[in-house]
C-alpha cells in the first residue's frame, strides 16, 4: 500500500497537517503568555509536590488505607464492567441487526440501538455518576451504574461492529442448514467474534480502573477519595502514596490484559490447565468477590434503587433539570446562552491545546520508546544508551497515563492560576503517555526495510526520522491524534470541576447552587461539543485514509 | 479455547444475577424488620467538610457518641466530600441532623420545607470572616486586592465565600473581574490559609473561628501570614434538623436532640476543640434572612 502514494493523497495529508497545526496555534492565542500564568507561589508549591513524589508517605496506617481503597476501586471497576458486558451484549446484538429479518426492521433497530449506544457513551462517566448520585443517593450502585453505562456503550458499539464484520460464508451455511436466528447468533456469530471482543474488553478494563478511581469525586469511596482528602489537607506525600497504588493497580491489570490478549491472538492451544483457564478462574473470583463485597461488605442493595422514595427524588430531580415550575429556566434565557457559548468556546480551545501539547511531547519522545529502535533492529545502530532511554520513556508513559486527568488537574491547579491552561496541561499530561505508547507500537509494526536502506546509505538519526519513519507512520499518527482528541473532548468537562476552567467549572458551581436549569444548559453545550468533535474527527480520519 | 470464553460470559452473567437476587431477598427481610421496630433506624448526622477531614471526624464522632448516650438512639456520623453533597443527603432525608454553614442551611431549608435551624454557638450570632495575606505583600485594605491573586474557600461556604464576596462587592470590587485571574475556590478554610502561607495565592478569606484556632494551635506561621481586614458581624453556622425526624424517630425525638445539643460540650474535650466553644444556644430560621437576601443578591440562590 505504501509503495505508490498518489500525489493527491500526499497533498491531502499535507494540507490536513498544516490545518491541524493552524488550529493548534489559534488555540494558543487564547492565552496571554507571560510569567503571570503561575501563581506568585506556584513554583514553591511545585517543589513541595515534587518533594512528596520523591519521598512518599510510607506510614503503615497510610499504606493500609491505600490497600483498602485500592480494593474498593478494583471492586467497583469489576462490578461496573460486568454490568457493562451484559448491557453491551444485549444492546450490541440488537444494534448489529443480526436478529432481525426484513431490511426495514433491521435498519430501524440499527438506527435506534446504535443511537442508544452512541448517547450513553458520549457522556463522561463522572457526569453519569453525578446524575445517579442526585437521583439515587450515595450508593455504590451509583458508581457501578455510572461505569457500566458509558463503558457498555463503547463495548456495545465495538461488539455490533464486530458482528457486522464477520465473514458471511459460515452464517449462510448455518442458515442453509435450517438454524434459527438465535441459533445462528450463538453458533455462527459469537464463536467468530469472541476472541476479539474479550481482548477489547480487557483493554477497556484498564481504563475502567482509572474511571473507578475518580468516581470518588462525587462522594463515593476508593483511591480517588483518599487522593482528594490528602490534597485538601495539602499532604502531598500521602497523595503520591495513593497515586502509586493506583499506578500499581493499572500496571497489574495492564499486564494481565496483555497476557490474555497474547493468549487469544496467538491461537496456540495450551494443553491442560493453561493460562486461559487461570484467567477465567481469576476473572470469576474477581467478579464474585467484588459483588459479594459490594452487596454484603458495603451493604448496598440494588433493590433499594427502585424504592418509591428514590423514584420520587429522581422525578423531582429530572423535573428540576427540565425546568418544570421554574420561572426563568436558564436554557431559555438568551444571556445565559451567550455566557455558556463563550465557555463552550473556551472548552474547545482547551481540548485543542491539550491534544497539541500531548502531540508535541509524544513526538519528541516516541523514537527512543520504540522497541525495534532500542534494540537497533530498525536503524542497524546500537548505542549503550538505547535501552536505558527506552526504559525511562516507557516508565514515563505508564506514569503519565495511569494518573487520571482529574488528579493531574487537582495538583496543577496549585501551580497555575485557574483558567483553561491548567486544564489543558492536565489533559495533556494524561494523554501524552497514551499517544506515545500507541505511536511506539505503530513504529514497532512498520516495515523495516526502507529504514534499513536509509541507514546503510549513511543517513543520520534525524534524517532517518524525517525521511524514513515519518512518511510511513504519519497517517496512523494522525488517526490516533484525532481519536484521542475525541476522548479529550469528553473529558474537558471533568477537569473543569476542580477549577481548571471551561464548562466544567460552571457546571460545578451550578451543582453547588442547585441551579438545575443552568446544569441542563451546560450539559446541552457539552453534548454539542462532543457531537462536533465526533463528526470532525470522523470526517478527517476518513480523509486521511 | 471456545469453551472458556463461554465460561467467562456465563460466569459473569450467573454471578452478577445471583448477587442481585441475594440482595433483593435480604432487603425485603430487613424492610419487614424495620416496620416492626422503628427505633432501630440509625440517626445520621453530617457536617460540611470545611476543615481538615480527620479533625472533623474526631469532633463529630464525639457529638454522635454524646447524642446517642443522651437520646438512646443509635447515632452515626456520615462524612461527605463537599458541601453540596451534604445538602443533597439532607434533602433526601438520609441525613437527619446537620452542622451547616449559614448558606448551606438556607439552601437545605429551601429544599426541605419543614426543616429547622435549632441550635448554634454564641459566636455564630456574630460571626466574622478574616481576609489574610502574606507578610510584606503590601495589601492593607480591601481596595488593595485589585489585581492580586485571591482564593475563597468552598463556593458553598458562608464565611469563606458568600459574605467575603458580599463585603468585597460593597467595597466596589467585582471578584469575577477585578482580581489577577479568576478567584480560586480552595474547598476548605484550612486549605485557604495553607495556600496563602505557601505563597500559592496572595490573599484569601476564611472563617474567623478556624483562623483563631489555627493561630492558637500553631498550625499557621503568623510571621508569614497576617490578617488585614475583619468583616462586620453576620449569622453563620447552626445545627439544622430534618423535617422527617419526628416521623421516623417518634414525637419527642426532635426535642430530645435539641436538649442534648444544648447541653454540649459538657466535659468532652473533642467537642470543645472542634467547635471552639463552651456552650450552645437556641436559634431560629428567621435569623438567617439576611444570609438568604445576600445570597439572592449575589445570584447564588435563585
Amino acid at each position: 500500500m505504501m509503495k505508490r502514494i498518489p500525489s493527491l493523497q500526499l497533498h491531502k495529508r499535507f494540507i490536513l497537517t498544516v490545518l491541524l497545526l493552524a488550529v493548534f496555534v489559534w488555540s494558543l492565542t487564547s492565552i496571554h503568555w507571560n510569567s503571570e500564568l503561575f501563581h506568585a507561589g506556584g513554583i514553591p508549591t511545585m517543589l513541595q509536590i515534587v518533594e512528596g513524589l520523591i519521598q512518599p508517605n510510607v506510614e503503615p496506617r497510610i499504606l493500609l488505607v491505600g490497600l483498602e481503597s485500592a480494593w474498593i476501586t478494583l471492586a467497583y471497576a469489576v462490578a461496573g464492567m460486568s454490568l457493562a458486558i451484559i448491557y453491551a451484549f444485549i444492546v450490541g446484538v440488537l444494534a448489529s441487526g443480526t436478529l432481525t429479518s426484513s431490511n426495514f426492521s433491521r435498519f430501524i433497530s440499527k438506527v435506534f440501538f446504535r443511537g442508544i449506544l452512541g448517547f450513553t457513551r458520549s457522556i463522561h462517566e463522572l457526569i453519569w455518576a453525578w446524575l445517579f448520585v442526585a437521583a439515587v443517593g450515595l450508593s455504590p450502585y451509583a458508581a457501578i451504574l455510572a461505569l457500566a453505562i458509558p463503558y457498555g456503550g463503547i463495548l456495545g458499539r465495538i461488539f455490533a461492529d464486530m458482528l457486522n464484520d464477520v465473514p458471511k460464508e459460515p452464517i449462510i451455511a448455518l442458515k442453509a442448514a435450517g438454524s434459527s436466528r438465535l441459533q445462528t447468533l450463538f453458533y455462527g456469530y459469537l464463536p467468530l467474534v469472541w476472541a476479539d471482543f474479550i481482548s477489547y474488553t480487557m483493554y477497556r478494563f484498564e481504563c475502567a480502573i482509572r474511571s473507578s478511581a475518580i468516581m470518588s469525586f462525587v462522594g463515593l469511596g476508593g483511591l480517588g477519595f483518599q487522593i482528594q482528602l490528602a490534597l485538601a489537607d495539602l499532604k502531598y506525600d500521602a497523595v503520591w502514596t495513593f497515586v502509586f497504588y493506583l499506578i500499581a493497580l493499572v500496571i497489574l491489570v495492564d499486564a494481565w490484559s496483555h497476557w490474555v490478549r497474547m493468549g487469544l491472538t496467538n491461537h496456540k492451544r495450551i494443553k491442560g490447565f493453561g493460562s486461559g483457564w487461570m484467567s477465567v478462574l481469576f476473572a470469576t473470583l474477581l467478579v464474585v468477590g467484588s459483588w459479594i463485597y459490594i452487596t454484603i461488605g458495603e451493604n448496598a442493595r440494588l433493590f433499594e434503587l427502585l424504592s418509591e422514595k428514590n423514584m420520587e427524588y429522581a422525578k423531582k430531580f429530572f423535573g428540576g433539570l427540565l425546568g418544570i415550575n421554574q420561572e426563568n429556566p436558564a436554557f431559555l434565557d438568551a444571556e445565559s446562552w451567550a455566557l455558556a457559548l463563550r465557555l463552550t468556546m473556551e472548552t474547545l480551545e482547551m481540548s485543542i491545546m491539550a491534544i497539541g501539547f500531548s502531540t508535541i511531547v509524544a513526538f519528541i519522545t516516541v523514537i527512543p520508546a520504540a522497541r525495534n529502535i532500542a534494540n537497533g533492529n530498525l536503524t542497524l545502530k546500537k548505542r549503550w544508551y538505547n535501552w536505558p532511554m527506552f526504559g525511562l520513556i516507557r516508565l514515563l508513559y505508564i506514569f503519565s497515563r495511569s494518573v487520571p486527568e482529574l488528579v493531574w488537574a487537582m495538583m496543577i491547579i496549585f501551580i497555575f492560576k485557574p483558567g483553561i491552561l491548567p486544564g489543558a496541561l492536565a489533559l495533556a499530561l494524561h494523554n501524552f503517555g497514551i499517544l506515545g505508547k500507541l505511536w511506539a507500537e505503530v513504529i514497532e509494526d512498520m516495515d523495516p526495510r526502507p529504514i534499513r536502506n536509509l541507514a546503510t546509505a549513511g543517513a543520520s538519526k534525524i534524517e532517518i526520522f524525517f525521511y524514513g519513519v515519518l512518511p510511513i507512520v504519519l497517517p496512523r499518527f494522525l488517526t490516533y491524534i484525532l481519536y484521542r482528541w475525541e476522548v479529550i473532548m469528553r473529558t474537558t468537562i471533568v477537569v473543569g470541576f476542580v477549577g481548571a476552567g471551561g464548562l466544567g467549572m460552571d457546571f460545578k458551581l451550578a451543582m453547588s447552587y442547585f441551579d438545575y436549569t443552568q446544569i441542563t444548559l451546560l450539559l446541552l453545550c457539552y453534548m454539542i461539543l462532543v457531537l462536533i468533535a465526533d463528526f470532525a474527527s470522523e470526517t478527517t480520519r476518513k480523509a486521511v485514509k | 479455547m471456545k469453551k472458556w470464553l463461554t465460561g467467562i460470559i456465563l460466569f459473569m452473567l450467573v454471578f452478577s444475577l445471583a448477587a442481585c437476587g441475594q440482595t433483593e431477598d435480604k432487603t425485603t427481610e430487613e424492610k419487614e424488620a424495620n416496620k416492626e421496630t422503628k427505633t432501630e433506624e440509625v440517626f445520621k448526622i453530617g457536617a460540611i467538610p470545611d476543615q481538615n477531614a480527620a479533625f472533623l471526624q474526631t469532633g463529630m464522632d464525639a457529638v454522635a457518641k454524646q447524642l446517642s448516650e443522651e437520646t438512646g438512639m443509635k447515632v452515626e456520623f456520615v462524612p461527605s466530600v463537599d458541601y453540596a453533597a451534604l445538602v443533597t443527603g439532607f434533602q433526601r432525608g438520609e441525613i437527619h441532623l446537620a452542622w451547616f454553614g449559614g448558606l448551606t442551611s438556607v439552601q437545605a431549608r429551601n429544599l426541605v420545607p419543614g426543616a429547622e435551624s435549632i441550635v448554634q454557638r454564641p459566636r455564630d450570632a456574630e460571626f466574622k470572616s478574616v481576609f489574610i495575606t502574606q507578610e510584606g505583600s503590601g495589601i492593607t485594605t480591601l481596595a488593595d486586592l485589585k489585581g492580586k491573586s485571591f482564593t475563597f474557600g468552598s463556593e458553598s461556604s458562608t464565611s469563606g465565600h458568600l459574605m467575603p464576596r458580599y463585603f468585597l462587592t460593597e467595597e466596589g470590587i467585582d471578584p469575577n473581574t477585578d482580581f489577577n485571574g479568576k478567584p480560586n475556590f480552595s474547598g476548605s478554610h484550612d486549605t485557604t490559609y495553607k495556600l496563602i502561607e505557601s505563597g500559592s495565592f496572595q490573599a484569601g478569606a476564611l472563617n474567623i473561628s478556624v483562623w483563631e484556632a489555627a493561630v492558637k494551635e500553631g498550625k499557621v506561621d503568623t510571621n508569614k501570614v497576617k490578617v488585614f481586614y475583619t468583616t462586620p458581624d453576620y449569622y453563620d453556622y447552626n445545627w439544622t434538623i430534618n423535617s422527617n425526624v419526628e416521623e421516623v424517630f417518634g414525637k419527642d425525638a426532635k426535642q430530645k436532640v435539641k436538649d442534648s445539643l444544648l447541653s454540649m460540650p459538657g466535659d468532652s474535650k473533642e467537642i470543645t476543640d472542634f467547635f471552639q466553644t463552651d456552650k450552645f444556644i437556641e436559634t431560629k430560621n428567621d435569623n438567617y434572612e439576611k444570609i438568604e437576601k445576600v445570597a439572592k443578591e449575589l445570584e447564588i440562590i435563585k
